[in-house]
């Protein structure tokens, strides 16, 4: 290769810009990194810019060294390992700056504006997000412009010659960049394992459940899962995703899974309703998985609970796709083991006294099970509300003070509350988290779950009818079950001080353009897989899609646009194209030279002419003619479009004998 | 010797014919181009990237991996684009004494938009950048250490640029012939050209030696600056021209026979200090080596045959 031409000395303007793009990439990374990462950053680089502006000397190879070391054993330190994705980005973000103190050839430069690039790819692990998204595009077009700036040797650039052609290469390389994200084949799994934090959207139901994170989980519109069924879609209201089944209550708040999961093997009175459907999970890092009622027989690599979970047999880290079927219509556990039953009353005497008073004094008032639980829920449908935004419960007898005082909350308040009523009112009951509902894709059919369709609700079990399911949150707000969460919420449940403050309902529909475009974002951008990629050119009639059919696609769309983009470029720079004029005057000397008398370069048209006449009396006038319009097109009057075809056309017929 | 074997393998691969006449259009086939250091060094980061991507299933990591292919492969045509289409014209060549650097300029032409970064450089040799603007020309100045008198060829220059992002390095080689005349290097130590050179014709007219002047008389247009004196401009006493008594005697040969030397070259060092020495005092004086006769005359233009005529003697 080349020999380099002598490195430039780094200018400082250029330095500056640097550190400011390398500033701006690291910025979303600071709050969640601790705070002695964030001071070591910020000073390291305002030391740099310190340096660059007084043109101070470089600190000695020692001092680099101490850094090196400290940085290596605070990071260490903090996360006891240097894989993972928190501590990956801390030891890389503290090797940048320390590599941006040191840097003092052009080489040095060039590798720190590369380690840009990959801060960039660092952020997309915690959120792929729009808003993210357009920042770090306007981050890697600052590092073009870095990169400008220091290949533009012998003048410093201004702030336009700088942003203007990085722009320029960003928006001339979008065609190839859509083009290969389409195109380039999607592998189905990870190349290597990955650490269990290393992904970001891993938001999903936990094993426990308390009053309120639930509803932390419904603000979110990541897709939990997306369900193709076979056949008619059962309605919204039986669309029950069981997930996690919490069997063990703390007293006060807390529901959560068994430690230790109850063995399977269920004898069932009945099971219709067969329902077939193909389930494909994102990714959560849990084993759930989650199914309609009392799932058929499990998928391959899954298992059946005794509670009806279905489990994966390893954690879910990559999207999984599974067949499943399952039964709408069941009868099963009236033959229960009373260990077991009496497992599924235990509460806490201490806590929430006055709803166990309550429940108590009910179930003595009515034996009977049904007048109880209708009791119950029209306790709840008098003055209960369904809301997002819960007021804050008293943490020693939450549910007292729900029940009581409140009296606003959301499922897990009342799937909570209402299992401790009937707790304490002698009849076993268990708290089920998952989803309900869901969302149909008008494009496919397809239903999508999003992590806003995340529900809880209770079981009983009564004697002679095994478990029952009772969602109380029907009681309140019945919508809820039928129609989804906005419908039972409306906007004001969302985002409620925006939209109180908009009568014509502007925001809300901003709102609600916002969020479908982010589904579209999630959908075809941030969820395109091999998959996606198969549907994609299923839709578009390319009978197979394999890596071969892609690789072939790549290079042909490489080619394609590449000379587009060429062909583009220079045009602009081709010679202009000469009068037209000029060319049938041109190709006319030529044809008279061809028969030996060619113009010298020095005559005029009119002395050309008179010396054509004087040689060649038979063509005289063909050609005082062609001279005539050309002399008229090109130095007189010009001439149209017309004249121009009609000298070109004598030109053509010109025959110099 | 693997430098020079590289060096005639890439005269034959991009041989030109040389001279070209000039303008030179650094047209399609001209120009060619090559990945940099950085570039690959680039092209591996991109891959590193692609591998996170892929293995994170990171679809924004695919975007950007995309966007940095692309971007490099437009940067491929911008910078070929950066050098298309240029004008390439050989520009002056000044004289210089030997051991000085002779500046071999090229000027550059832009049909369309202004082309940052260009740069020049013969061989190896570190490159001189310019920015050429569209409507004019830009010179661009070769420096070269003038070693020897004589004849001092430019051979062929490279014309380059990685602008704008240093991905790819895109050139082309243009060889007008450049040459510059080297004069001998003026021997300080040759003193002043000896009296008795002067022309017999001349003799009994008294001479007080070169420093000393004889007498003012009123400036005439045209009288060097040097002879101006200045110390009686300060006394007010108006603008006065030195006259020395040598320059009133009429007539000096520098010949080659009194220039004594050890060799050749030497001789002609005392020779060209001598012509420097004799133009400096306005005196009127010619020039006698082996083959080449200068009759006596003053002026730049003679000043510059008789110099010409020492740099290009027996070559």
């Amino acid at each position: 290769m080349k020999t380099p031409a002598a490195s430039p000395h780094l200018d400082v303007r250029n330095v500056m810009w640097l550190l400011a793009a390398m500033a701006f990439v690291v910025a979303p990374h600071l709050p969640r990194l601790p705070y002695w990462v964030d001071a070591f950053f910020t000073l390291i680089v305002a030391w740099r810019a310190w340096m660059a502006w007084k043109a101070l000397r470089h600190p000695s190879r020692w001092v680099m060294a101490l850094l090196t070391i400290g940085a290596t054993i605070a990071t260490l330190q903090q996360y006891r390992t240097l894989s993972g994705r928190e501590a990956g980005v801390t030891l890389l973000i503290v090797m940048t700056a320390l590599k941006l103190l040191e840097m003092r050839t052009q080489r040095e430069v060039t590798l720190s504006i590369y380690l840009g690039f990959f801060l960039v790819l660092t952020n997309f692990l915690f959120s792929q997000a729009i808003p993210l998204g357009l920042y770090m595009l306007v981050c890697v077009w600052i590092l073009i412009g870095t990169m400008v700036g220091f290949n533009r040797v012998g003048s410093t650039p201004t702030l336009r010659e700088r942003l203007k052609p990085s722009a320029m290469l960003l928006l001339q390389s979008i065609p190839l960049m859509l083009a290969f994200f389409v195109i380039f084949p999607r592998a189905t799994g990870p190349l290597w394992a990955l650490p269990i934090d290393s992904r970001s959207g891993m938001t999903g139901l936990t094993d426990t459940m308390t009053p309120g994170n639930i509803s932390n989980l419904i603000k979110s519109d990541a897709l939990a899962f997306r369900v193709h069924f076979d056949g008619p879609r059962p309605a919204y209201s039986r669309l029950y995703w069981r997930g996690p089944v919490m069997t063990e209550f703390d007293g006060g708040a807390t529901w959560s899974v068994p430690p230790i999961a109850p063995p399977g093997g269920i004898s069932y009175s009945r099971r219709e309703g067969r329902v077939n459907y193909e389930l494909t999970l994102e990714p959560h890092n849990k084993t759930w998985v989650f199914a309609l009622d009392v799932p058929a027989e499990p998928p391959p690599g899954t298992y059946v609970l005794g509670d009806l979970e279905v489990r994966d047999r390893r954690p879910v880290a990559e999207r999984r796709r599974y067949e499943m079927s399952s039964y709408l219509d069941y009868r099963y556990g009236e033959g229960a083991s009373p260990v077991l039953l009496k497992s599924l009353l235990k509460l806490d005497e201490r806590r929430n006294p006055r709803t166990i008073a309550l429940a108590r004094k009910w179930a003595a008032e009515y034996p009977d099970k049904r007048r109880l639980l209708q009791q119950v829920f029209q306790f709840y449908n008098r003055e209960f509300t369904y809301t997002l935004e819960p007021p804050p419960l008293d943490p020693r007898n939450p549910y007292d003070d729900f029940l009581f005082e409140t009296k606003q909350g959301f499922c897990e308040h009342y799937a909570g509350s209402f299992a401790l009523i009937m707790r304490a009112a002698g009849i076993p009951a268990r708290v089920v988290t998952g989803y309900q509902g869901g969302e149909v894709n008008p494009v496919n059919n397809e239903l999508i779950v999003r992590q806003a369709d995340a529900h809880a609700w209770t079981e009983i079990w009564l004697e002679g009818q095994g478990w029952l399911r009772v969602d109380p949150t029907a009681a309140v707000s019945p919508l809820r079950v039928e129609g989804g969460v906005n419908a039972a919420l409306g906007p004001i449940g969302v985002i409620p001080t925006l939209v109180a403050a908009d009568p014509l309902g502007l925001l809300a529909s901003i709102r609600d353009s916002w969020r479908a475009m982010n589904s579209q974002w999630d959908e075809w951008v941030v969820g395109y897989n091999s998959e996606k990629q198969r549907q994609f050119f299923m839709r578009w009639g390319a009978p197979s899609v394999d890596w071969q059919t892609l690789g072939v696609w790549l290079i042909a769309a490489t080619f394609g646009l590449g000379s587009a983009i060429s062909f583009a470029l220079f045009i602009r720079d081709l010679p202009p194209r000469r009068e037209a004029s000029l060319a049938a005057w041109e190709r006319f000397c030529a044809k008279l030279g061809a028969s030996g008398l060619a113009r010298s370069p020095s005559e005029g048209p009119l002395d050309y002419l008179r010396r054509v006449t004087r040689e060649r009396p038979d063509a005289a006038a063909a050609a005082e003619d062609i001279t005539r319009r050309y002399i008229e097109a090109r130095y007189g009057a010009g001439a149209s479009r017309e004249q121009l075809r009609e000298l070109a056309r004598r030109v053509r017929e010109f025959r110099p004998a | 010797m693997i430098a020079n074997l590289r060096q005639s393998i890439s005269d034959w691969i991009f041989r030109a014919r040389v001279p070209e006449t000039p303008p030179v259009t650094l047209v399609q086939r001209r120009i060619f181009i090559l990945p940099t250091r950085q570039g690959y060094t680039f092209a591996a980061t991109v891959l590193l990237l692609l591998v996170a991507s892929i293995n994170y299933a990171l679809a924004l990591g695919f975007a950007l991996t995309f966007t940095l292919v692309g971007m490099a492969g437009v940067a491929m045509l911008h910078t070929w684009r950066n050098l298309a289409h240029l004008k390439l014209r050989p520009g002056r060549c000044d004289p210089v004494f030997a051991g000085e650097t002779a500046q071999f300029a090229i000027t550059v032409e832009t049909p369309s938009t202004t082309r940052f970064s260009i740069a020049v450089r013969r061989r190896d040799e570190e490159a001189v950048y310019a920015d050429v603007a569209p409507h004019g020309m830009t010179a661009v100045s070769v420096p070269v250490v003038a070693q020897r008198r004589g004849l001092l060829r430019c051979g062929r220059l490279e014309i380059f640029t990685r602008y704008p992002v240093g991905l790819f390095h895109a050139w082309s080689y243009i060889d007008f012939d450049l040459r510059a005349i080297v004069y001998p290097r003026p021997d300080p130590a040759a003193g002043a050209p000896p009296l008795h050179s002067r022309s017999d014709a001349e003799e009994g007219i008294p001479v007080a030696g070169d420093e000393e002047f004889n007498l003012l008389r009123a400036y005439r247009p045209g009288d060097a600056p040097k002879l101006i004196a200045w110390k009686a401009l300060a006394r007010e006493q108006g603008l006065l021209t030195k006259e020395f008594s040598a320059m009133a005697s009429s007539e000096l040969w520098l010949d080659w026979n009194e220039a004594r030397a050890p060799d050749v070259e030497a001789r002609l060092s005392v020779l060209a200090q001598w012509v420097i020495q004799a133009e400096r005092f306005g005196q009127s004086y010619g020039l006698r080596i082996p083959g080449v006769s200068i009759p006596p005359a003053r002026g730049e233009a003679h000043r510059t045959r008789c110099l010409e005529a020492l740099a290009l003697f027996a070559q």
